[in-house]
């Protein structure tokens, strides 16, 4: 019965679609992205499959220097990507702005600012294996529900719930009771 | 014929895509996790000056100790502070940094801490040198001096080997001449 529900547990795992945004990189990473689809390092192995619209992803890969124009790209792209998500930040670029950081068409300050990133890929660039390692990792946060946006909704839904219930009404009542027996 | 052949010799290998944590071999040169030792900086601070994108740095505790920190995040793993590394205390490793969850602060940064010793002369803390860096011209004695002493020392040397012993012994012997540094 374990292994029969083992099985049905590998057999439900999402294969963890990608959407590849850059934000402003010198290429390296994005160069690296692609022997990691080839059959070389194939990352087809664990159902990862490059989309071009976030709006069929479920994991986008952010790599590069964050710049004033691109801020709000990210925002708008992170937005469109249905709602069990996970990001992953490639290279050093964006929690940093690595070498360009100070330019003043650069954001000064981590990718974390902008949207809730899961998984970091330290290098300049990071080596396909390590990239592919950290979709892996985002994957499971995402099987999981571990990923931060989905924590944040989860903390958001246990806020949203018990605040309806307090005493509300009985305070809003007689308010209104009042205001209507003020009423001509 | 020759197709059954590979097939059959294909069918007993393993299979050839690499799983994701299954590293190719690297050359001895490639520069991947950066580890720092600690016993052999001298806090002299050349990795944070060469460290283009200022991934490396220093702060100290006056007395107590220096730390060195380095931030993953802002390194482009260029090697100029394993180069520059006077006493080899900086290596750049074959293995590749591991990926990190959720690390905006902890998982990315690293610290090391070089504690200060006092001078076995004049008492001042001081960051110790390397057994390597020392070498031979030094006496066990000498080995504990802070910088300013060993200054002292190295002109008190040299003193002695320009003017001759006899002239010399009235005034200026190092253990007579006290704890100031001329």
């Amino acid at each position: 019965m374990s292994i029969l529900s083992r099985v049905v547990a590998i057999a439900r795992r999402k294969s963890p679609w990608i959407c590849r945004l850059n934000a402003g990189s010198c290429n390296g990473c994005d160069i690296e992205i692609t022997p990691l689809l080839s059959p070389r390092y194939d990352a087809e192995q664990l159902g990862i499959e490059l989309h071009g619209t976030p709006k069929h992803a479920d994991i986008v890969l952010i790599s590069g220097t964050l710049t004033h124009r691109s801020r709000k790209a990210i925002l708008d792209i992170y937005d469109q990507v249905p709602s069990p998500k996970a990001v992953v930040a490639l290279g050093s670029c964006p929690a940093s702005g690595n070498v360009f950081a100070g330019s003043p068409t650069v954001l000064n300050e981590s990718l974390d600012t902008i949207v809730p990133v899961d998984v970091w890929v330290p290098g300049c660039p990071p080596r396909p294996q390590a990239i592919l390692d950290g979709i892996a990792r985002a994957a499971k946060l995402l099987e999981e529900g571990a990923t931060r946006s989905q924590l944040a909704r989860s903390l958001q839904g246990q806020q949203a719930q018990p605040q309806p219930q307090p005493a509300q009404p009985d305070l809003t009542q007689p308010e209104l009771a009042r205001c209507e027996q003020g009423r001509p | 014929m020759a197709m059954l052949k590979t097939v059959l010799a294909n069918l007993l290998q393993p299979s050839r895509t690499r799983a994701p944590a299954d590293m190719p071999p690297v050359p001895q040169t490639y520069r991947g996790a950066l580890v720092h030792d600690a016993g052999r900086c001298t806090a002299c601070g050349t990795c944070a000056f060469v460290c283009a994108p200022k991934a490396i740095s220093f702060t100290q505790v006056p007395g107590i100790s220096v730390s060195w920190h380095f931030f993953i995040g802002q390194c482009s793993f260029c090697g100029l502070c394993e180069q520059n590394c006077p006493t080899h205390a900086i290596s750049l490793e074959t293995a590749v940094p591991g990926v990190m969850n959720n690390a905006a602060g902890d998982g990315l940064r690293l610290e090391s801490i070089i504690a200060l010793k006092p001078c076995t002369r004049c008492g001042a803390a001081h960051v110790p040198l390397p057994e390597s860096a020392m070498g031979s011209q030094w006496s066990e004695e000498e080995k504990g001096y802070c910088p300013e002493c060993r200054r002292w020392a190295a002109s008190a040397k040299l003193r002695s080997a320009f003017i001759p012993a006899e002239t010399a012994t009235p005034a200026a012997s190092p253990a007579l001449e006290g704890a100031g540094h001329d």
